[in-house]
């Protein structure tokens, strides 16, 4: 149910998923998936989490066709998994950019462009527009063998938007970016969010998946582990935290002596800030001050 | 090869297409269905049905912009790893080959032949294994690098997939081919002897039925063994009633050359069974007969040339020699009284010298019609080639599709080289009466019979006890078994030698016009793209099932 008590319209809908991959005479060599069922929603940011090997991937590879599910059923779009029909509303960034490195950026937009039966004019449009989200649009007539793995990656995500897709599967969508790149990812994400469309995104990086998603399904050995809005899941219930600006030695006494009177176990200290932060904010400063040391140098090195 | 080109059996060859494309389709469809069931159970039937559904959506909803645009990927793929180095390949060879083919002593129609089958040949064998990577190759690498999970998760269908890469490796194959041909032909009008560029011609034969009169006069099926076991020349005996006569149809005014000619081309054979006069070869002589009005004019004697071809100019107006050399002094015009209503005109050889014998199979006479431009028969000759590598694209792409790079190109090659080198001794065993009479013609036999000796395991059988293939097997249930096995075994070779291409129409172009023949469209050209057609359809339906059934991430 929704905020508003209006039943959700289901995107995907996975029922009783397995997966077994099998050597070539047939017998099981590795269970992937089990009984996986999930739904994800029209408009939410959903993270596939678990560590290597937890059928994450292949997950989202059953729901794109890509691998045909042993026991269970899928349903994407209101279409079976395996009717080519769905993908007219999907983009698909694979974890790799599997993409034609003999191609340029711009004849790699054309070319997708045209899988969606786009006209011409539509392409050219639709090319510009993306080659300048991504910001690959200076390198566009260069072959893909000669790009970054970052503006590959950058460019592989814009051939999942040529279609101005509903629904957006991200596989490992920062990996290979650098921190600004994963920073702009993570914006175009949220930006896509707002947009109204669904995306589902599968990562290990843990952080990256606490700043978009809504939910998450964490999955272990094939299995579905833990399924649940990420505020929920990360919620402490027995646990209060306040955030104030600096206070004076006077106030923070005082604020003691309260939490002291109620017999609180409490700890008084300075946010830190995660290292992400610290990176953008070091590189917006060093743009706007070229040349400025902007933190002080470690006494130890000093010495 | 005797230039006697056959027409292309239309309907018969559509009719056999369809039986075997569609024992093939029902084999597969029964085989999937088996499968199916085993895979999911009681739900196989639906499962099947859906299946079968999509991919007939699949087909009624193949979009040109989607399969142009895996055509141009496929180009610029080609183009962008390279492929057109062939080209430098092809400058190099040619740069030097003229070295090598300088041969002014020889006749001018053998110093065209040798240029032209070099060219015609060195551009197939060039440019086949070139496709043949590319076309093997392609599938496999974009499954391997997986740059294909970026085309099937859009709405392009497999389908299109197979179609486009087939398309792609076309337009790169034809491109290098016309190139190529057009270089070629430069090259040949280049470098042949100035002596020899008279012989870069076309002819247009119009061949006759054959029948033989024998010593007496009398109507018989063939003439005179001289004593070779080849048995494809019949010998006519000198001075007797003996004679070979000629009936060709469609002759008219049309087939007169520009100065009122009627050109009869013979390659006779002589035989002699005594020395005679060796300063001259031996005298034969052409008595022209309507065959309406029975009117008979000879023409004077002409000599045999023997080891060559020779034309004879046969002026429009005929004067009537007699039989026995003496003039009624009457003259007759060669189409408006020797020339049946129908447009038949019959023309009988008689041997003159006694004691001589000589020899002739139906393409040793022919009317040549208006030569056509070298350029006419040799770019048909390079269409020939077109489709050829048109073909081996195609099975190429279809079998990439379920076995990796290397073996794919294993495969195709095996099927190429099969079908150019085993496939009419295939035809030989299980029987097919194209595959005998092609054997006979190249044997210099009158006919030939189905192979003798049994299947694999008679034959097998008949080695290690020393029989010969005529002698009876001992009766018995193991011979039973045997031989039931060995009909099996030969049924399936029927299978593999229908599914197998008939490669040879593909080269029969280039000997034709290596030889100064014109390409029949009905015989060759014809062929080629019937072969090609039919194998298009199921090597795209192939090619798509593959994709369709497989997944494309597994390990």
């Amino acid at each position: 149910m929704s905020t508003t008590g209006q039943p959700r319209e289901a995107v995907i809908e996975i029922r009783n998923l397995t997966k077994i991959y099998r050597d070539f005479w047939g017998r099981k060599k590795v269970r992937a998936v089990n009984a996986l069922s999930l739904d994800v929603y029209k408009g939410e940011v959903f993270g596939l989490l678990g560590p290597n090997g937890s059928g994450k991937t292949t997950t989202l590879k059953m729901l794109l066709g890509l691998l045909f599910p042993t026991e269970g059923e899928i349903k994407i779009l209101g279409q079976s998994a395996s009717d080519v029909r769905k993908n007219e509303r999907i983009g698909y960034l694979p974890e790799e950019s599997y993409l034609y490195r003999f191609l340029t950026g711009e004849e790699t937009l054309d070319f997708y462009g045209r899988l969606f039966n786009m006209t011409n004019a539509e392409r050219k449009q639709r090319t510009e527009e993306l080659l300048k989200l991504v910001k690959v649009d200076h390198a566009r007539k260069r072959q893909l063998k000669e790009y970054s793995k970052g503006m590959t990656r950058r460019i592989g995500l814009a051939q999942a938007l040529i279609n101005h897709p509903d629904l957006v599967l991200l596989d490992e969508p920062t990996s290979g970016l650098d921190p600004l790149g994963s920073r702009d990812m993570k914006d175009l994400i949220l930006d896509l969010k707002a947009q109204g469309k669904t995306i589902v995104m599968c990562s290990h990086l843990l952080a990256d998946v606490q700043d978009v998603c809504d939910r998450i399904a964490i999955l272990y050995g094939g299995e579905l582990k833990v399924l649940g809005r990420v505020d929920e899941l990360l919620k402490s219930q027995n646990q209060t935290q306040v955030l104030s600006d600096q206070l004076s030695p006077a106030a923070q006494a005082e604020v003691e002596a309260v939490l002291k009177k109620h017999g609180a176990k409490y700890q008084v200290d300075h946010p830190t800030a995660n290292l992400e932060e610290l990176f953008l904010r070091t590189v917006q400063e060093s743009k706007d001050r070229p040349g400025r040391r902007l933190i002080a140098d470690d006494p130890a090195v000093k010495a | 090869m005797n230039f006697d080109p056959v027409p292309f059996p239309l309907l018969q060859s559509f009719l056999l297409w369809l039986l075997v494309v569609g024992s093939a389709t029902c084999i597969v469809l029964v085989v999937s269905l088996i499968a199916t069931i085993a895979t999911v159970g009681a739900r196989g039937p639906v499962v099947f049905a859906n299946e079968l559904g999509a991919m007939v959506g699949d087909l009624v909803s193949l979009s040109p912009r989607r399969i142009f645009a895996l055509a141009q990927l496929t180009f610029r793929e080609a183009v962008r790893r390279k492929a057109l180095m062939v080209f430098v390949v092809f400058a190099i060879l040619f740069m030097f080959a003229g070295w090598f083919l300088s041969s002014s002593n020889l006749a001018p129609e053998f110093q065209v032949k040798v240029y032209v089958s070099f060219v015609l040949r060195a551009i197939s064998w060039l440019i086949l294994p070139v496709v043949l990577l590319l076309a093997c190759w392609g599938i496999p690498e974009d499954i391997r690098l997986r740059s294909m999970h970026t085309v099937v998760t859009k709405p392009a269908r497999r389908l299109e997939l197979v179609i486009g890469r087939m398309l792609g490796y076309s337009f790169v194959g034809l491109t290098v081919l016309a190139v190529m041909g057009v270089v070629g032909w430069g090259w040949i009008n280049r470098q042949l002897p100035e002596s020899a560029k008279s012989q870069l011609i076309c002819r247009q034969p119009i061949r006759g039925e054959l029948t033989f009169l024998d010593r007496e006069g009398n109507p018989t099926k063939e003439g005179i063994n001289v004593g070779d076991i080849w048995m494809f020349h019949s010998f006519i005996e000198g001075a007797t009633k003996a004679r070979a006569i000629w009936t060709f149809e469609g002759v008219g005014p049309h087939v007169l050359d520009n100065e009122g000619n009627l050109l009869l081309e013979n390659r006779f054979q002589a035989f002699r069974s005594h020395k005679g006069d060796m300063r001259r070869s031996i005298y034969f002589q052409y008595t022209f007969v309507n065959p309406e009005t029975n009117a008979r004019v000879p023409y004077q004697l002409k000599t045999v040339d023997e080891g060559r071809g020779r034309t004879d100019r046969i002026n429009r107006t005929l004067l009537n020699i007699g039989e026995s050399s003496k003039t009624d002094g009457k003259k007759y015009d060669i189409i408006d009284d020797m020339v049946s209503k129908d447009g038949r005109l019959t023309v009988e050889v008689a041997c003159v010298d006694p004691g001589q014998y000589l020899g002739m199979a139906r393409p040793d006479l022919f009317v040549r019609t208006a030569d056509l431009p070298f350029y006419y028969g040799y770019f048909k000759a390079v269409a020939c080639i077109g489709l050829m590598v048109l073909l081996v694209i195609f099975m190429g792409v279809s079998v990439s599709t379920f076995v990796k790079g290397p073996v794919a190109t294993f495969l195709t090659f095996c099927v190429v080289i099969v079908s150019y080198g085993a496939r009419d001794f295939m035809g030989r065993i299980v029987g097919d009466p194209i595959a005998l009479q092609k054997a006979a013609q190249y044997s210099g036999l009158q006919e030939m019979k189905k192979l003798e000796g049994g299947g694999v395991l008679e034959s097998i059988y008949r080695i290690l006890w020393h029989m010969n293939p005529t002698t009876e097997l001992p009766a018995g249930p193991s011979t039973t078994i045997m031989q039931f096995i060995d009909t099996g075994l030969v049924n399936f070779l029927w299978l593999v030698y229908r599914i197998l291409p008939n490669f040879d129409y593909f080269s029969e172009s280039l000997l034709y016009v290596a030889n100064g023949f014109d390409v029949r469209f009905d015989s060759c050209v014809l062929a080629c793209i019937m072969v090609t057609l039919a194998y298009f359809g199921p090597c795209v339906l192939l090619g798509y099932f593959a994709l369709r059934v497989r997944e494309l991430e597994a390990k």
